[in-house]
């Protein structure tokens, strides 16, 4: 089975806590990538050029979103196209806007059940909302009674003094405790209050991708938030995943918490074996 | 897993187009000496780096270029380059200062130091680079605390650039956000390079390669706010000539320096 079908069954997978036996040689998952044209910063969603930058850094799979459409459908459309075209090298997330929220949760189910997206996306920067504006709480309720991650930005820009991520998640954990957090570019930066936020919540992982390739970020989050909380992501097409991989490789970390960033810690929260196959999981009450 | 390296070291010589040594004003960085930078050198791979002074381009550049010459003095792996205020600075002292320290760059800061980059403030400086045979360096901007200078002009830099066919200009520190009059700018004058440190575009390599060939292109790091290692890993995964790997990573660096690649 592909991931992206994989995507398909439910319920389903997400959600673990870290932890568990050391990995095997696992396949390589970016965590964060995006589909869709953004010419201003010469973005262009060409499938042959992901695979052929996929194949150069190693990169099994590829996780896309599309988020920047009014429209959800329209952008989950344009990802649906890639797991149409390479079920075996692109997995799905489902784009989520508070604007719309009559929209939201019938968009949600038919991203995740037919066109088998496996985790949520949201934007507060781009969208004008921080990720705990109560606009998103109907999304985020269907997404805590699915057990699905939500990958979002963990600041946004005008967040009034005293704002901290650890608060933050520490409140959207109580709320919505089944949803698995993973904190864009959190660590992607010398970050205290996110590695915080990772070590304090069983469900916060930081992703790695930054313009910035910031002295010594990813071994900090490694050491504050955990080995088993970090997730390797790209930003691909705006960055190269060659360049952000790059960060994982060489940075002083032990192979192990190497492998673990570079794609068996995503397994886990996507809920996938080693084989890319989905795992069972045990049955929960919502 | 296998075909990400875990143990990387760069298969070609390495030389480092942009690192910075010594205190900065707004926050502490993690290296702040030269052997500091030397240290970071041999964990990437890296046998020389053009080093500037952070103090000299913040604060006052006759005093961070005099640092700067006291702090590398002795490591011929760190290779000074001088900061330069045009609107500022007297051109013979600097020119007398730059050759006693052995500076083989300069480095101008047009927006922070709050200057048009055009002839008639900047060309009695250009006339002696090109004398002299000493590149120039123009990062996108300068973010500093107290500092809120905007993003270098493209158009100035067209426009002044075009008329000195034999002066070596570096653009450096290209962001994405530029990715969009860097390319051209490149195409349009070909006495321009381009520095690597910030250059994340994906396939970045790939479309520099199409716009200004392998000649003109610089693997830097802008350390030690970024590390040295992932640029060169990156580069060694971007399908190069073992030829333009080399000049990529350090051959045209050095070519400009005026320094042997051996
Ligand atoms: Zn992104």
């Amino acid at each position: 089975m592909t991931a992206s079908a994989a995507g398909r069954s439910a319920p389903r997978r997400g959600g673990a806590a870290a932890g568990g036996a050391p990995p095997e040689p696992a396949p390589v998952i970016d965590f964060h990538c995006h589909a869709g044209r953004w010419g201003r910063y010469w973005v262009d969603d060409a499938c042959d050029r992901y695979l052929r930058v996929m194949d150069a850094a190693g990169i099994d799979r590829a996780c896309l979103n599309c988020i920047w459409h009014g429209d959800a459908r329209r952008g989950n459309d344009v990802v649906a196209g890639f797991l149409r075209q390479r079920p075996d090298r692109f997995i799905g997330a489902a784009f989520a806007t508070p604007h719309y929220p009559e929209e939201a949760v019938p968009e949600l189910e038919r991203a995740v059940d037919q066109l088998g997206m496996a985790y949520v996306k949201v934007y507060p920067d781009y969208v004008g909302r921080p990720v705990d504006d109560p606009a998103y709480f109907p999304i985020f309720e269907w997404v805590n009674a699915r057990g699905l991650p939500v990958m979002c930005h963990a600041t946004y820009p005008f967040d009034p003094p005293g704002t901290t991520i650890t608060g933050r998640f520490t409140a959207l954990s109580r709320r919505f405790p089944h949803v698995t957090w993973v904190l864009a570019h959190a660590a992607g930066r010398v970050d205290a209050d996110a590695a915080r936020a990772a070590r304090c919540l069983p469900k916060v992982y930081l992703e790695t991708c930054s313009s910035g390739t910031a002295l010594g970020a990813v071994e900090y989050a490694v050491e504050h938030a955990g080995e088993d909380r970090v997730l390797f992501g790209s930003d691909m097409p705006l960055m190269d995943a060659r360049q952000q991989i790059a960060k994982v490789a060489t940075a002083a970390i032990s192979p192990q918490a190497k492998r673990k960033v570079l794609g068996a810690n995503a397994l886990r929260v996507l809920g996938l074996s080693t084989d890319l196959r989905p795992v069972p999981r045990p049955a929960r009450g919502a | 897993m296998r075909r990400v390296e875990l143990d990387f070291r760069p298969a070609v010589p390495a030389a480092d187009a942009n690192a910075a040594v010594g205190r900065r004003h707004d926050r502490r960085v993690a290296v702040d000496d030269a052997a500091g930078v030397v240290a970071e050198m041999d964990r990437a791979g890296v046998s020389q780096a053009l080093v500037y002074a952070p103090h000299a381009a913040a604060y006052d550049s006759r005093e961070g270029n005099a640092w700067l010459a006291d702090a590398v003095r002795g490591e011929p792996r760190l290779v000074p380059q001088f900061v330069c205020n045009p609107a500022f600075d007297d051109l013979d002292d600097t020119a007398a200062h730059a050759a006693g320290a052995g500076a083989r760059a300069v480095r101008m800061l047009p927006m922070l130091h709050n200057y048009p980059f055009r002839p008639w403030v900047v060309g009695a400086w250009l006339a002696w680079l090109a004398a002299e045979g000493l590149p120039l360096w123009l990062p996108m901007d300068y973010a500093a605390n107290w500092h809120t200078g905007g993003e270098l002009d493209p158009h100035e830099v067209f426009e002044t650039v075009r008329e000195l066919p034999e002066l070596a200009v570096v653009l450096s520190e290209v962001h994405y956000r530029q990715a969009s009059w860097a390319l051209p700018l490149l195409r349009s004058l070909p006495n321009l390079s381009i520095e690597l440190s910030r250059f994340v575009i994906v396939d970045g390599v790939q479309r520099l390669l199409d716009a200004a060939g392998p000649r003109r292109i610089l693997f830097g790091s802008r350390f030690p706010d970024s590390p040295m290692a992932p640029q060169l890993y990156h580069l060694h995964r971007c399908g190069l000539s073992e030829d333009d790997l080399r000049a990529i990573c350090a051959g045209n660096l050095l070519r400009l320096l005026g320094m042997d690649a051996s």
